[in-house]
């Protein structure tokens, strides 16, 4: 019987998490038959003349185009990366709406990770990225170690920073994480400058900065493609369009559809692509990373995506569902989520996207995409274990960090 | 040793450090890097557009870009003229300083950011001829704030500054952009956080920094024939503070007068006397500066509400008298 073809999503959404529940197919109990990627890859290697050289038209055909770089093992290890951070948010937000958290807890990505796997993986681990307030799916997704992250949220002493800067300031540059940033908008400018400095070394190194609907209006916004544009710069500047600022949808601040205008006007390439989909996030980094390495300097691209919380805190949240309902006391009144909104895109999750995908490539059936999720949640129930049960900082530990190699005298006490 | 003027000299720090360290990048704006007198420095010419980049006019971004590069261990001196001296404040204030201490001390910023201020002459008006900006940067938490008053020093302190693992204001004064001075050819360090006894005394402290320097050892003079030792203290750097120093003058001479070019309230007088007033209380301790006004384009008017040397020679006087 004809199977949807993998770019459309699932016709029943349930739990989007991969642990959905659809009627088992074909491709799930029979012997492993010829995916249809095994088969373009048959092809290849053939000899056949497949139009997949030609960019353009692979685009056209973007069946074609897909995946066909990535290993199996690698297309299970993005699967599994996307599960860790829709369950490691999840679960926090489960916790700040029962009230079983530490510190500030509220700026959740589940929604948003085929934009962060698909991202991280075009890159190289020695790429830079820097990131915004709404950074755990960034830190994961780029290797940062769950269980320091987790503790850092929770501002233990055995936190990736220490306890000094949570959620919003969790860096880790062993792993090219450049930071998570409390401020909205310098984070390109600050990219810009790692990719002047990286370029001027002559690595091939590429620096990515992730930003929000709310860089659109910065003044660094415009500053810093300007700059990468000058200075040909090895910059790809990542936007997350999930919709909304903070609690204003974004038709309320800008006069054009697209976030790309300013970038095309500059003559900088961008691209506008499906943020739900990872191999087409994957695809468009990729294409970024090569042009920057080569010297062909900076990439804009435009991932439209939905982030089902909140902007900040659990308003709405249920304890063992997923996503935010009802009224949030802190939404300004004329632009609000509807009920419906949340849902549709829910019915689009990436997770259950990528999924049917990996089911359609023959590498995941269901009782694979079971363990593998199942794998995922112990491992990031792990990473909270180790958080609960990390200490907290000494209270004199506030004198540090300050100036290298020195403490800050006290100046509260006579 | 040859003489150079205050450009030169910085200018031949910077150069030095630029050649022992691959990685360093110098951004600037309008000004460009090159002096020739006794050589010739031209920094672009030398370490080309990729090291040494002249940006738009465009502080806010130059100074994020110098946090950046900074952050993945490359040396960095941002170069801002004093019309754009505050533009990038917030950055500065909210990452440079910050990205030791909101990492735990997994990431920092080895940056100087070379920021001058006006050469306060008059005609040019309130924007364009003022002085004040160094106390903003000095209560910032995780930043350092440095003001030479001398070519030595300008030079002494560059290498400093950009040897620095934390991120360093360095402040330019304009008005002794013109000065020369007898200065090494070599590197050499002045330590960032020390104060300069310029002049041993006994009967009254006067201290300063930047540009009111001149004026102060100029009085120190006149007033040494009139039978008055005076002990003259240079800052050089406004945070850290060298409060030793200056608790250790207070005790000696037990009258304090602090002369600054910054405005009144909240200025670095505030600062010098509530700490030498907590340490050696019973100092007389007085403050003269620029009034709480920005600077008026009239020459009249302008000449009139500066600190000058005569200003502080009745001042001294006046303390003196205490």
């Amino acid at each position: 019987m004809p199977k949807p073809p993998a770019s459309n999503p699932p016709e029943t959404p349930s739990t989007q998490d991969g642990s959905q529940t659809e009627a088992p197919t074909e491709a799930g109990r029979a012997a492993p038959m010829v995916s249809r990627r095994n088969f373009l890859q048959g092809l290849m290697a053939a000899g056949a003349t497949v139009a997949f050289f030609s960019t353009e038209m692979a685009r056209a055909q973007s069946d074609l185009f897909r995946a066909s770089d990535i290993s199996d093992e690698t297309l299970l290890n993005m699967y599994d990366r996307m599960l860790e951070i829709r369950w490691f948010e999840r679960t926090l937000a489960d916790r700040t709406a029962t009230g079983n958290v530490r510190g500030f807890t509220g700026h959740y990505s589940a929604g948003q990770e085929a934009v962060a796997v698909g991202a991280s993986f075009a890159l190289r681990p020695d790429d830079y990225v820097l990131s915004t307030h709404r950074a755990h799916g960034h830190a994961l997704a780029k290797g940062v170690d769950m269980n320091a992250l987790a503790a850092e949220i929770f501002l233990k002493a055995d936190g990736l920073n220490g306890g000094f800067g949570g959620s919003m300031h969790l860096t880790d540059p062993s792993v090219g994480f450049l930071g998570a940033d409390g401020i909205v908008g310098p984070g390109a400018s600050f990219g810009t400058g790692v990719a002047f400095a990286s370029k001027a070394r002559g690595d091939d190194r590429v620096t990515m900065t992730y930003g929000g609907d709310g860089h659109w209006a910065s003044p660094h916004f415009q500053s810093a493609l300007n700059e990468a544009a000058v200075a040909e710069l090895p910059f790809i500047y990542l936007i997350e369009n999930n919709g909304y600022l903070q609690y204003a949808a974004n038709d309320m601040i800008r006069p054009v559809d697209t976030y790309t205008s300013v970038a095309r006007s500059m003559g900088i390439p961008a691209a506008e692509v499906n943020g739900q989909d990872v191999l087409e996030v994957y695809n468009a980094v990729t294409e970024a990373a090569e042009r920057a390495r080569s010297g062909g300097g900076p990439t804009f691209i435009e991932a439209k995506t939905y982030r089902y919380y909140v902007h900040s805190g659990a308003a709405g949240v249920r304890e063992g569902e997923l996503g935010s309902f009802g009224p949030d006391p802190l939404l300004i009144n004329i632009s609000r989520r509807p009920e419906r909104e949340v849902r549709s895109w829910l019915a689009k999750d990436p997770l259950a996207i990528f999924r049917g995908t990996l089911q359609e490539f023959g590498i995941l059936d269901d009782n694979a995409a079971e363990e593998r999720l199942q794998a995922a949640r112990a491992r990031v129930d792990e990473a909270y274990v180790f958080a609960d049960a990390s200490p907290a900082p000494e209270p004199e530990g506030g004198l540090d960090h300050v100036f290298a190699g020195q403490r800050a005298p006290p100046r509260h006490i006579l | 040793m040859p003489i150079k003027g205050w450009y030169y000299a910085q200018l031949e720090a910077i150069q030095h450090e630029m050649r022992n360290d691959d990685s360093m990048i110098f951004f600037y704006e309008l000004t460009a890097p090159r002096a020739n007198v006794p050589e010739r420095i031209d920094l672009e010419e030398e370490f080309g557009r990729a090291r040494v980049y002249n940006s738009s006019i465009n502080e806010m971004w130059y100074a994020s870009a110098a946090i950046g590069a900074a952050m993945i261990g490359s040396k960095v001196v941002a170069y801002i003229p004093y019309q754009g001296g505050t533009i990038p404040f917030d950055v500065i204030r909210q990452h440079a300083g910050k990205m030791r201490y909101k990492t735990g001390g997994m990431a920092s910023v080895p940056a100087v950011f070379l920021i001058e201020e006006s050469s306060q002459s008059p005609t040019l008006g309130p924007q364009h001829s003022d002085w004040d900006l160094d106390v903003y940067y000095a209560h910032m938490a995780g930043i350092k704030t440095v003001v030479p008053s001398t070519v030595h020093d300008a030079k002494g302190l560059m290498h400093a500054a950009i040897r620095d693992p934390d991120p360093v204001v360095y402040i330019n004064p304009g008005r002794l952009r013109g000065y020369t001075q007898d200065v090494s050819d070599d590197p050499f360090e002045v330590a960032v956080g020390e104060a300069a006894v310029r002049r041993e005394g006994s009967d009254l402290t006067v201290v300063g920094y930047g540009p009111v320097m001149p004026f102060i050892s100029s009085v120190a003079e006149t007033l040494e024939a009139e039978g008055a030792s005076l002990e003259v203290i240079d800052l050089r750097s406004l945070f850290p503070l060298d409060r030793e120093t200056l608790v250790a003058s207070a005790e000696k001479t037990g009258r304090v007068l602090s002369v600054e070019a910054g405005k009144y309230t909240y200025g670095v007088g505030a600062e010098v006397l509530a700490s030498v007033m907590e340490a050696a209380p019973g100092t007389v301790g007085r403050r003269i500066a620029y009034t709480d006004a920005p600077p008026p384009a009239a020459p009249e008017m302008y000449n009139w509400l500066q600190v000058t040397e005569q200003r502080v020679l009745d001042a001294a006087r006046k303390v003196l008298q205490t």
